[in-house]
Order: structure tokens, then sequence, then C-alpha cells
């Protein structure tokens, strides 16, 4: 039994990330119908960002603020740092390509992707980075023989807790019924009134920002960073955000926890390599039994 | 050649560029008598190879706007094929080669049945997942079969008896491309004839096809399982070049570059599909004193290929009649 | 037709490049190397390239070879990838001031790319590329300067979990091609050794950051030993996240699972007290040849590689000089004869060097390391 919770536990964390990740696909897909296949590389570009804050100037940032204080400072500017760099490709890369079409913007988008790997692996180099221990606080608490690290637990719920955030903002303010309307249908939406560029520069910050901060949280927990770790989590990430039902938001949360706990389903009861194989059959069979994802909304084909 | 359809308007490629179309296959022709270098003779073989593949790719994204991005998991099939049974069974490549294509076709045919109905994007992560799952379970060599990690080598060279064996890189870059040409000419065909229509017609606008009485689901099964016999013939020939295969070369990564050779090179558009696939296979090639840096160029070209030619470098030329060119010249395609 | 006119300059421009690209240079003795610059083993071709050129400077600077001939590295990029690969080896070849190419890292890549070497005599001499089975196919210009698995997992198996006195092992891998022949080695050497019993065998992926659900389930099966044979990446990971489940076993790493970067993922904490199957380790050398190896190389480049193939390449570099100067010949079979028959313990950045009839290294000893409490390494004496 402890040991189910423990991978539960394990499971529930890394669905955060991918929660977190999935949040701005599912964003940007519900409004721009573009599949931003940079998203993920913007993920690894906040825990680049974290990383060097933290680690390359360490000494100064740990010992005027603390370890914590040191934390939460990488990821207010990887979160800054995704942000902008969102809204600049967004700008340069998306902006005049929207008019065209889908297709070509896809194009765009894996561009894009491959530049921004390549380009963290010329800055920072190919080697993998770490977080070095100094930075990252490590108490581990026992309850009743589970071995959970404070850190696990305050991770759980920073990301609970920007969940949460988001989820009241998108569901119940005024500004997140625009949201939702511009993802229903974006031309109605600009004619009803609605700021279209506000949506976009509200999805094109806080999409990459919430990526970024998933970013440093995987930095430090995890603590190994490298290039091309943007790749792997953007394609799980994407695959959460389809299986709760794509331009949903609350659907890309609950996805990404989903599939984190299906890996760890696979990993503990089939076997580890075969864990991803498991995961995308689950992905195709939901898909063809219920093709609108978890929570997607049926939408009516007019005919 | 005459494309013109029965009211004598003009369809399908522009054949008044009769002359240009021969200038080209006498360059594909005279290349290797001319450059001597391996090098360079490889690089084109598979240049040639990508081609094939794109081609293979074009009926699924191109013809009838499907979104496949596991493409790449139809020719390993096609490479693990040829690969397996010539390596246990010695059966000949010649052999082996529309075993292949029958192979990649049953399964892309049981793999995409009951997935076919789904909308774009939802199709692509399907295709992406699939894909993914042919790699996968490629490297964890179940039942001991396909190598892993290290993959299948040995194989061998084409041959047939002791008339014609395809050894060396010339003889792989006539084979490949005769390959191509053959393909080029049924795919204008098809173009041409009611599948090809039908295929266009989804495309464009999947309610009016399915109103106008076109069985939308065995022309869509139809496309797949004929894209994929044509990756499964490429990673075929692919396979008998390298003497190896292995998971690597099947990489979701390898998926998004065909996609892009559609893309770059107009969807539709045969000879476009010919200049994404030089764009492609010789890009990297070209660039390799650009070292780390030539991915970052890549990236950047292909975002910059988008903002000034979204419709590809040569789209899908039509007839003038058809109002639906204007959308194809901008690029414009709705899924 | 326009277009047609842009795509016939485009086309023009190109040639012109790779023409200017393949001038050939008479002069210097020109080496060509062959390994992953873009990718996901980025970081092992930059290190190669780096090893190969410090190795380059230290000859150069001492009169280069044959009476005074510089060498040269002709470096090519094949990403990791087999067809890449192939064509490498082929541009290679088909450039003939390459007198003979160091070629390359990952066995998958290397096979396709020996076999272009073989069927144009060229002489090739691997880094990265243990697998057993390359040296097996009665190729004659075949060479490899790194070891291979079957001589590791023997050793893992007879000497070192005797040694631990244990009697339940577990093996872990990524499903690599190297990680993946090693733990086969290692558990066909088990068996036949017939002492401990292997209680757990299975793959991580590598690439991810949570191992905990794999970890947990080998720590159920309470091994005494845990050898992992994948990655330092990876491995800094494990240890870790091992430790903190609760895992108390003897963590041994394979040939590339420990090195400075893992002692900086893992953490001092957590790394000291891992042993490891080690061939090369460059920080242990102390010959002459490893010492001024390893200060020109910190000069140039502020710390040392971090993985035992990298230093290969550069001892694939030394063996080559070798072979052209003391034969005063650039031709491959010439090469291929000396290399084979008269090289004996050439003394090499790491150790001495000699080849047998498969090509395969001779005099590379296997020794059991253990990490220090300050991050050094020591040997294990037996």
């Amino acid at each position: 039994m402890k040991l189910v919770i423990e991978q539960l536990l394990n499971g529930l964390t890394i669905g955060s990330f991918y929660a977190l990740i999935a949040l701005g696909y599912s964003m940007v897909y519900g409004v721009m119908k573009l599949i931003n296949f940079a998203h993920g590389d913007l993920f690894a570009l906040g825990s680049y960002l974290g990383y060097t804050l933290l680690v390359m100037g360490t000494a100064y940032v740990t010992s005027t603020l603390g370890i914590w204080g040191g934390m939460i400072a990488a990821i207010l500017v990887a979160a800054i740092g995704t942000g902008v760099m969102g809204l600049l490709v967004e700008r340069i890369a998306y902006r005049p390509i929207y008019p065209t079409g889908r297709l070509p913007a896809v194009v765009s988008a894996l561009g894009v992707s491959i530049f921004l790997q390549n380009a963290i692996m010329v800055v920072w180099g190919a080697r993998p980075q770490a977080y070095t221990s100094d930075v990252i606080p490590s108490y581990m608490l026992n309850i009743g023989g589970l071995r959970i690290t404070v850190l696990q637990i305050l991770i759980l719920l920073l990301s609970f807790l920007l969940m949460g955030v988001l989820y009241y903002i998108v569901q119940k303010t005024t500004f997140g019924a625009a949201i939702r309307a511009s993802a229903l249908d974006r031309e109605t939406a600009a004619l009803m009134g609605i700021n279209i560029n506000l949506i976009i520069f509200f999805i094109f910050a806080l999409g990459p920002a919430l990526g970024g901060t998933a970013g440093v949280m995987v930095g430090i927990y995890y603590r190994r960073i490298s290039f091309i770790m943007g790749w792997n989590y953007g394609l799980k990430a994407f695959t959460a955000t389809i299986l709760g039902g794509i331009g949903n938001i609350p659907g890309a949360m609950i996805g990404g926890l989903i599939l984190g706990v299906l890996e760890m389903l696979g990993s503990t009861y089939i076997s580890t390599p075969y864990k991803d194989v498991f995961v995308f059959l689950v992905l195709i069979l939901v898909l063809i039994f219920r093709p609108r994802g978890i929570l997607g909304e049926k939408v009516a084909e007019k005919v | 050649m005459n494309t013109n359809n029965k009211t004598g308007q003009s369809t399908g490629i522009k054949i008044k560029n009769n002359w240009f179309a021969i200038v080209v296959s006498l360059l594909f022709l005279l290349f290797p008598l001319v450059i001597k270098n391996n090098y360079f003779i490889d690089v084109a073989f598979f240049f040639g190879i990508y081609t094939l593949l794109g081609l293979s790719l074009n009926i699924v994204l191109g013809e009838v706007g499907l979104f496949d991005l596991g493409h790449m998991g139809f020719a390993a099939i096609g490479a693990y094929t040829t690969a397996i049974l010539n390596t246990s069974f010695g059966i000949p490549i010649f052999v082996l080669l529309p075993i292949s294509a029958i192979a990649a076709a049953i399964f892309a045919y049981l793999v995409t049945s009951p997935i076919i109905h789904l909308r774009g994007d939802y199709l692509c992560i399907v295709t992406i997942g699939m894909g993914e799952i042919v790699r996968l379970t490629l490297i964890n060599n179940p039942f001991g079969i396909t190598g892993g990690p290290n993959g299948v080598f040995g194989i061998d060279f084409p041959s047939i008896g002791n008339l014609l064996i395809i050894d060396n890189s010339v003889k792989f870059y006539y084979f490949i491309w005769v390959a191509v040409g053959l393909t080029v000419l049924a795919l204008i065909h098809l173009q041409d004839s009611r599948i090809g229509r039908a295929w266009n017609c989804i495309r464009e606008d999947i309610i009016a096809a399915e109103a106008s009485g076109i069985d939308v689901r065995y022309y869509k099964l139809l496309a797949f399982v004929l894209g994929a016999a044509l990756a499964g013939v490429a990673g075929s020939i692919y396979a008998s070049k390298l003497m190896i295969v292995s998971p690597e070369s099947f990489s979701f990564m390898e998926s998004c570059m065909l996609f892009c050779i559609v893309l770059i090179g107009g969807m539709g558009s045969i000879p476009g599909i010919l200049i994404g696939a030089a764009a492609i296979s010789l890009f990297p090639e070209i660039f390799q004193t650009f070292a780390q840096y030539r991915m970052l160029i890549f990236g950047a070209a292909l975002v910059l290929m988008m903002m000034f030619r979204p419709g590809g470098v040569w789209p899908r030329q039509r007839g003038k009649i058809q109002t639906e060119s204007i959308l194809v010249k901008t690029g414009k395609s709705e899924i | 037709m326009k277009r047609i006119k842009n795509i016939f300059i485009v086309l023009v421009i190109v040639t012109l490049c790779l023409s200017v690209n393949a001038l050939a240079q008479k002069d210097p003795v020109v080496i060509g190397l062959q390994g992953p610059l873009t990718g996901s083993a980025a970081v092992e071709g930059e290190m190669a390239k780096q090893c190969v050129e410090t190795a380059a400077l230290m000859i150069n600077e001492k009169g280069g070879i044959l009476d005074g001939r510089m060498i040269e590295i002709e470096l090519v990029d094949d990403a990791a990838q087999p067809r890449a690969g192939a064509l490498a080896a082929m541009k290679l070849v088909s450039m003939r001031e390459v007198v003979a190419s160091i070629a390359t890292y990952g066995s998958s890549v290397t096979q396709p790319a020996s076999d272009i070497y073989e069927k144009f005599n060229k002489v090739n001499i691997a880094y990265g590329a243990t697998v057993t089975g390359l040296s097996e196919r009665g190729l004659n210009y075949f060479f490899r300067t790194c070891g291979r698995t079957d001589t590791q997992g023997i050793f893992f198996a007879e000497e070192v979990v005797p040694y631990f006195g244990a009697s339940r092992v577990a093996i872990l891998h990524d499903n690599t091609s190297f990680a993946l022949g090693l733990a086969e080695e290692a558990r066909k050497a088990l068996l036949d050794a017939g002492e401990a019993e292997l209680v757990y065998f299975d793959a991580i992926t590598p690439g991810e950051s949570d191992y905990t659900v794999p970890l947990t389930r080998l720590r159920e099966t309470n091994p005494e030993v845990f050898y992992f044979t994948g990655y330092f990446s990876e491995a800094g990971l494990i240890i870790r996240q091992a430790r903190e489940i609760g895992i108390d076993a003897v963590f041994v790493g394979g040939d590339a699972a420990i090195n400075e970067d893992f002692i900086r993922i893992a953490g001092l904490e957590y790394a000291a007290g891992c042993y490891m199957t080690q061939e090369a380790l460059i920080q242990y050398f102390t010959n002459p040849e490893a010492m001024e190896f390893k200060e020109k190389y910190q000069a140039t480049y502020g710390t040392l590689p971090s993985s035992p193939w990298s230093v290969y390449a550069g001892d694939a570099l030394m063996v080559l000089a070798e072979a052209i100067d003391k034969t005063g010949s650039t031709d491959s079979d010439v090469l291929v004869d000396y290399l084979k028959n008269e090289m004996e313990e050439f003394p090499s950045i790491t150790g001495p060097i000699g080849f047998d009839e498969k090509g395969d290294r001779v005099g590379t000893g296997i020794n059991l390391y253990v990490v220090n409490d300050d991050g050094s390494y020591s040997i294990v004496e037996r």
C-alpha cells in the first residue's frame, strides 16, 4: 500500500510538470488553432535561465536571498524570460503566417523549435548541466514510513496553485470568458468587441511563462537539464493536451496529471521500456472511443 | 504527354513546360557520368530516397490533406520487413520490394481504419503516436527479431541472378531515380483520375465531398494504404543500400522532415516535392562547414520559407477556370 | 520562368560552394574525423573533436611527421545517425587527401561507416563503438582504440561481484547500443560464473528525468549490487533517486556512467562511494603522454574531457601518426600491416596500445574504481 502511494506521488509530480506545459499548448491551440511546437523548447529555455541565475551566478544570488529566495528569483526570472521569448516568437514567426493557413504555421513552429533547441545548445553547450546541491534545499520527511522530500510537496503545491489560479481566471472571470469565446470562434469574438490582440498577448506570454516555471521546477527537482529535454517533455505535454481535450484548459491540467500517472502505471505493471508505447496506445484508444478527449466539448458539425 | 481533360482544359502539371521536364530528366540521367565523386552520388541517392518518401507522404498530406506526422513508421515497416526476411531467409531484395510494400500497406490499413474519421489535429497526434510506437517497439527487440538498438545488418544488394547486381553508388543512384520516375508517372495519372479528384475534393471541403456521394472513408484509407506502400518501397531500397537498418533512422524528427518536404515543395505538387526533398536532404550536407550552426540555420530557414512562400516553392498549378487556384497560390487550405 | 531562373542561380551557387569545399591541399597529412557534432550525442562529438585537435597539436608542436608535415584534421558530422554516418564515411573516402579516418561514435553508426571504409580500402579506427560484433565481421581495415563490451562484462561478473561477496545482482541499462551490449554481456557472464543470482534486469528511457518507478521496483528485489551500464547523464539522476528512495545496494557504473558530470549531477554526497568498471579515465592516468595531453587540453578548454571515448579518439590520432611516421607511407595496406603486426605497446594517452588480428585493441586493462569523498577516484585493489 505504501508502495502504491509512493508511486502515485511520483506519477502526480511528473504529471503536474506535464500539466503546466500542456496548459501553454492548450491555450495557444484553443485560440489560435496552432500547435506551438516551440513550446517544449521554451520550457527548456526556462530551466536554463534558472540555471544561469542560480548556478552560474550562485554566490551572489544565494547569499543575498538565501536558498528559498534564490529559487523564487529563478522562477521569476525564468517566467519573465520565457514569457518575453514567447511573445517574440509569436510576433516574428507566427503572426506573419496565420493568414496563410494552418499547415504553414505548423512548419514554422517546427522551424522555431529546431532553432531554439540548437540556440540553447550553442549558448550553453551540448553537455547536460545540473542545478548543483548548494542551491537546492533538501529536507526529507518521513510520514508513516513514506519518504517524501519537502521539495516534492512544495512543487506539487506550487503547481496546483498555479493551475488553480489559471482555472479561476479562465472559468470565473470576464477576461477568461473572453479567452474561451476566442477559442470558440475567433472572428466572431473580435466582432463582439473582444480585444483579440490582448488575448493573444496573454496566451503567448502566460503559456510560455508557465512552461518556464515548470522548467525551473524540473531543474530543481531532477537537477539535470539538457538542450534536448524540450523535445521529450513537449511531445508528452502535447499528448496530455489532446488527452484532456484540446483547447480545453482544465482538460490540459487533468490530461497532464493522468498522463503522469499512466506512465507510472505502465512502467510498474508492464515494463519500463514499453511504457511510452502503453501511453500512446491508451491515447489512441481514448481518441477512438472518445475523440474529443476527456473534457473536450462536442463540436457540432455544420452540414 | 497530354493531360488535358475531356473539355480540353489543362489540368495537373503544366506540360507546356515540357522542355523543362526533359532538361531536368537529362540532368538526372547524366549526373553520375559527369560527377565522378562517390560522395556526391550517394548524396544524390539519398535525395532520391527522400523524394520517394516525400511523394508517398504527398498522397496522404498533399492530395487528401490528412495530417500525417508518423509517416516514417511505414517506411520502417518496409525497411525492417526487407531486412529481416532477407537476413533470415535469404529472400532476394527484388522479390522483397513488393512484399515490403504490401506489409506496410497492410499495417497502414490495420492501424488507420479505426482512426480514419478523426479530425485534422487529432489525426496528427495519433499518427505521431503510431510512429513512436513503431520506433519504440523496434528498439525493444520483440521476439528477438528486430535487433534492438543495433538494428539488423548484413542485408544483401538487390540482384537478379548474375545479370543485374546493384552494388555500387552509381547503380543505386539509377535504381532509386528509375523508381522515382516510375512513381512520378503513376502519380501524375492518379492526379488526373477519379481517385485523384476525389482526394482533392476531400481536402478542399470534406462535407461537400460527402454530400456529392464520394465514399470519404474509402478514399482516405486508400490514400493511407498507397502512401504506406510507397514509403515501404523507399524503406526497402534504403535498407539494401545501407545494408543495415536501425530505429534511429525512423524517428519523429524524420517524419517532421517529410512533412516539411511536402509543405516546402507545395502540397500536391510533384515538382515541388522534388525541390522540397532537395532542400531537406542537400541542406545538411552543404552546410557541413558550419557544424553546430547548421541546424540553427535550418530552423530559421523553415520559418523564412513559410513567411515568404507559404504555398510552397512550386505550388500545384491548376486550370485557370478553377477559382481555387487563387487559394492555392496563397497557400491557404482549410483542414 | 522567373522561378526556374531563381532555382538555377541557387544551384550554381551551391555547386560553387561545394567545389570550394573540396579543394585539396597537398602538404599536410590529412586525417579524417567522423563524429556526432549535432544531435543528441553532440557532447561526445564536441569532446572527440577537442581531444583529436589536442593530440594533433601535441604532434605538430614537435615538428609533425614524415619530416615536417603537419597533421590536419578533416571533420565530418554524422549526428549519430546511421545514414549520416554512411554519408560522412563516403565523404571522407572521396577526399583523396584523407589518409585514414577516426570513426566513429556509436556502434550502429560505426557499422555502416566501417563497411564503406572497408569497401574503399581505408583504415578506420573507431573510438566509441564497443559492440562485440563489430570486429567479428572479418574486416581488414577496421580498428578500435576502445574496448569491447564482453571484456567488461566478464570483468564485472568474475571480479567485481565476488569482490563484494554479493549473491543478488540487479542490472539496469538504457536500451542504447552500448549500454544494452554491456548489460547483456554482464548477464551472460553472470550466468556462466554461476555464483550470484540476477534478480532484476530492465531498461530505462534516456532523456527523461524521473526514474523512481523502475527504481522502486528494483528496490523491491533487494539486490546487493546494482550495475548501471548507461551514460553519466542518467547515472547521476539514478544514483540520487535510488538513494532517496532507500536503495542501499552497492552502485557500480559501467564505462560511460561515471565522470565529472556524473558527480556534478548527482551531487558529491551521493557520488562518493560509487564504483565503476572503467577502462580509460583520463584523470587517473599519470603516464607522460597523458600528463601532456591533460595539460594542453585543460589550457585550451578549461576542463578535462568527461567521457572515455573522446580520449580514445585522441589515441587513434596518435596511433595513426605513429604508423605513418614509422612506415614512411600513407598506403592503407602498409598501415594495416604495421598496426597489426609491428605496433606493440605504443605509448598513447591511455597507455600502451597494440592491435590484434581483428583490429581490437590489445592492452587495456579494466579496473574497478571508487569515487572518493572529495570527488577523486582510486583504483580498488583486488
